[in-house]
């Protein structure tokens, strides 16, 4: 069957915060368009893939870019020997196999490109293929999910309010220390204690956000850093290699945020 | 510790250090990285009597940061500077309110002054462990001290401190042991209170030598604790007013230095003035005019043509204020002037724009390409503009920013104390500072009027002129007065914006009513005016704007400006976030 390499063999790990699993069963049940919103590395894609896993659904995900065209998602002629065929593009292959499309960082495509999903995502549920004259209706098992990072994206790069008032959201953030050091723990493999550390770490560059820091650092940074602690690195040079060089280049910053982190290490 | 700097350098003329300010901002982040805490920090300036701070000093919710530490040796400073602003971040954020000085001897304030710092150090450590190792390395205190009740208080300090530390005094082993205790009380200021008093007692029974004009605390990265005592004068004043007090208080200490008599100063508030401008103050409007006067023409609707030269049209110098102000206005708003920097920051980079199907570029443009087989199979010509470029689009414009200073901008804003001309000031600092960085050719200019014989123009910034202390002290002397004889004031903005090289020219209007004139009795002669001044700006390729702070004023900027070139904040004090993100939008 088409899009077996999409198909999610084993069980992404996913740490439930707030009911979203549930939200999206019942979302995915009436077939409605999503929106994932939160700041960046906090679980959007992750729980995405736990969903279609979950759900038994092949996941197309397609990484959003400021030179994407319409036929970049939805298909282009191409040549062979014999003439011009058609290819399906990403988009047009989970509308015809019945797959979740995950387009991720939407704002990132240009305003014109996102109009493309327009139709599929109210009651008429198709998508019109105009270079080939043809009217694909989705499948009944087809879904549209979108991520979107309110934080980062300015007031030049905006979703269409045409485009926004099609989706239903649900809202991802930083989940508490005690869950998010379990997840920590969980992924990177460090002790508790090391994890609940992490955390308080991550807490104070969640502090600078705003005061010189675009955004804070991750959960997935903070795995990062325990993945390298976990191999016998230095906590303190874990941090310094995972989270303080990689966030910002101002520095100023970088000092603060370095010796905020060798202020929690006892 | 002879004292040499201050001899060296008398009252008024110690060199900016650089030592403090040059790692300001770092340890700035660093305080909001640890606990969120964005406190002013001033740099402290000498005593009356011309002796520079030694130590920390924590009063109104500022940190007041001596310039440079005496006795320190350079490499430590740094250091220093880090241990300090982080013990007084552990004030601010643990230490409750003030605690009654009254029936206390100097002894006893001193020691609960010390237990207080112990225990705020301890509850910062407890959350950031690490801090030890900012801390510890400046006890250097050790058992074999002197038996004086300084001497003394600087082991108690570093027993209460340092886990490692061995004294054998009993004095001191008491207080730590009293410390120690009693941590589960650590949270309540009271302990401190408790444990000091007790120590104070025994000290003074002891009868060391304590003279409370000479202490200084140790060691030296603690603050003077003068912010913990209420000695029950004053009521405490609020920040602005202790920082107009203070203020006031430097202004006098200049007009001296210049020989004046104490007379001239006004109550309290009087702003410091910049040595340059001995020009007496002069009415608003009244300015000294710096350029012959312009004649414009104006429309005048019933009769349906252009008065000609009607309108005289003097440009004027603004008073000076304190360019201190319009620092202090960008503190004030450090939120949403950080978040500017990160906007202007990516509006400024020159965004890559493709262009597709050109006849020749640096590589294919796949669709064009295809498109030209299928046209060649068919037989048909195919098009040759096959090919892409990428291009960067540079930001190419100048915007002159109008703000209307007539007598109406002086009123408070809807619900709160501030006048629409400081809300408006703020929004041009705001704007400057998001321009300066972006690098775009700006101008900030005022305007009001007095009868159509006498239209006065403020130049506060122009194209050329560097956003300096200069132009932010015009900015600050703007005042309040007189009338809106706005179309006018749109031809000379438009005159001098129509110098400008750039391909896009803006012209962004500030105002806070519809236009007005002691010589107008009509409402819409003016508004046509406007209109017809407006009209001319667009046959000259400049786009104008306005911004009204006018909640039911959509309705005649409508008229004047045209619907889309209209913005309407219901609510003033939104300005300075507002006027910078809307240029930007505009911008790009």
């Amino acid at each position: 069957m088409a899009l077996d390499a999409h198909r999610i063999p084993e069980e992404p790990y996913y740490r439930p915060v707030a009911g979203e699993v549930a939200l999206f069963e019942a979302a995915y049940a009436a077939r409605m368009p999503m929106m994932l919103k939160g700041p960046t590395g906090c679980g959007k894609t992750r729980f995405i893939e736990h969903m279609a896993w979950r759900l038994g659904r092949p996941l197309v995900t397609v990484a959003c870019h400021e030179d994407m065209t319409a036929s970049d998602l939805v298909g282009r002629f191409l040549l062979d020997p014999g003439g011009t065929v058609w290819h399906d593009g990403p988009l047009t292959q989970a509308v015809r196999h019945g797959a979740i499309c995950y387009l991720d960082e939407i704002v990132e495509a240009r305003q014109d490109t996102t109009v493309v999903i327009h139709p599929l995502t109210d009651a008429r549920r198709i998508l019109p293929l105009e270079k080939r004259n043809e009217l694909v209706q989705a499948h009944p098992d087809f879904q549209l999910v979108i991520s979107y990072n309110p934080g980062y994206q300015s007031v030049l790069k905006d979703l269409k309010e045409s485009t926004k008032q099609r989706f239903a959201a649900i809202e991802f953030g930083y989940p508490d220390a005690a869950v998010e050091a379990e997840i920590v723990a969980h992924e990177s493999g460090v002790a508790a204690g090391t994890a609940a550390l992490l955390v308080r770490i991550a807490a104070s560059s969640r502090n600078l956000k705003g005061h010189g820091l675009q955004e804070g650092v991750s959960t997935r940074m903070l795995i990062h850093a325990g993945r390298l602690a976990a191999q016998g690195i230095a906590l303190e040079t874990a941090c310094r290699i995972a989270l303080v060089l990689p966030i910002t280049d101002d520095a100023d910053v970088r000092d603060a945020f370095s010796a905020a982190v060798s202020a929690a290490i006892a | 510790m002879p004292d040499d700097q201050s001899r060296q350098f008398p009252a008024g003329q110690i060199p900016a250090d650089t030592a403090f300010s040059s790692v300001e901002r770092r340890l700035v982040a660093y305080l909001v990285a640890l606990w969120r805490l964005r406190v002013p920090i001033r740099h402290a300036r000498p005593d009356a009597a011309g002796n520079p701070p030694r130590r920390v000093s924590l009063s109104d919710g500022l940190i007041w940061m001596p310039g440079s530490f005496r006795g320190v040796d350079g490499r430590r400073s740094g250091a220093l500077f880090r241990a300090a602003l982080v013990h007084a971040g552990a004030h601010l954020r643990f230490t409750g309110p003030r605690f009654p000085a009254a029936g206390l001897k100097p002894l006893q304030l001193a020691l609960v002054s010390l237990i207080e710092d112990a225990r705020v150090e301890q509850l910062a450590m407890r959350e950031h462990p690490g801090l030890l190792r900012v801390w510890r390395s400046f006890h250097v205190a050790g058992p074999d001290g002197a038996g004086t009740a300084p001497a003394l208080m600087a082991r108690l300090a570093r027993a209460l401190i340092d886990p490692d530390y061995r004294d054998d005094d009993a004095w001191v082993a008491k207080g730590r042991r009293l410390f120690f205790e009693a941590e589960g009380e650590w949270d309540s200021p009271a302990l401190s209170r408790r444990i000091g008093g007790l120590l104070g007692n025994d000290l003074g029974q002891m009868r060391v030598q304590f003279n409370s004009k000479d202490y200084v605390v140790e060691p030296a990265y603690r603050d003077d604790n003068l912010g913990l005592w209420d000695h029950g004068e004053a009521p405490p004043t609020p920040p602005s007013d202790a920082e107009t007090v203070f203020e006031a208080f430097r202004t006098e200490q200049q007009e001296r230095d210049h020989g004046r008599p104490d007379e001239q100063l006004g109550e309290g508030a009087t702003p410091a003035r910049l040595s340059a401008t001995d020009v007496p103050a002069r009415a608003v409007g009244e300015e000294e005019i710096t350029a012959p006067p312009w004649h414009y023409p104006e429309w005048d609707y019933r009769v349906g043509i252009d008065r000609p030269d009607w309108v005289v049209l003097n440009e004027r110098r603004t008073e000076l204020g304190d360019p201190a102000d319009i620092a202090r206005i960008v503190e004030r708003h450090r939120t949403t002037a950080d978040r500017l920097t990160a906007l202007v920051r990516s509006a400024k980079v020159s965004r890559p724009v493709r262009l597709r199907r050109r006849p020749e570029g640096d590589r294919m443009d796949l669709d064009a390409c295809i498109d030209a087989m299928v046209s060649h199979r068919r037989g048909e010509a195919p098009d040759p503009r096959v090919h892409e470029v990428l291009v960067r689009r540079n930001r190419d414009l100048s915007v002159l920013l109008l703000l209307d200073v007539s007598a109406s901008t002086g009123d408070p804003v809807a619900g709160g104390g501030r006048s629409v001309l400081s809300v408006e000031r703020e929004a041009a600092t705001l704007f400057a500072q998001a321009l300066d960085g972006l690098g775009d050719p700006f101008a900030i200019h005022a305007f009001r009027s007095n009868g159509r014989r006498d239209v006065s123009y403020y130049r506060i910034k122009g194209f050329q002129q560097p956003y300096d202390d200069a132009a932010r002290a015009r900015l600050a002397g703007l005042k309040a007065g007189l009338s809106t004889r706005l179309g006018t004031a749109l031809r000379h903005a438009g005159r001098l914006l129509d110098r400008q090289a750039t391909h896009r020219r803006l012209l962004l209007v500030v105002t806070d009513g519809e236009p007005s004139d002691i010589d107008v009795a009509d409402r819409r002669y003016l508004l046509d005016d406007a209109r017809r001044a407006v009209l001319g700006l667009a046959a000259r390729g400049i786009d104008c704007f306005v911004i009204g702070l006018d909640p039911q004023g959509r309705e005649y900027l409508t008229r004047m400006f045209g619907a889309r070139n209209v913005m309407v904040i219901d609510r003033a004090e939104k300005l300075p976030e507002v006027l910078p993100t809307f240029y930007l939008r505009l911008s790009t």
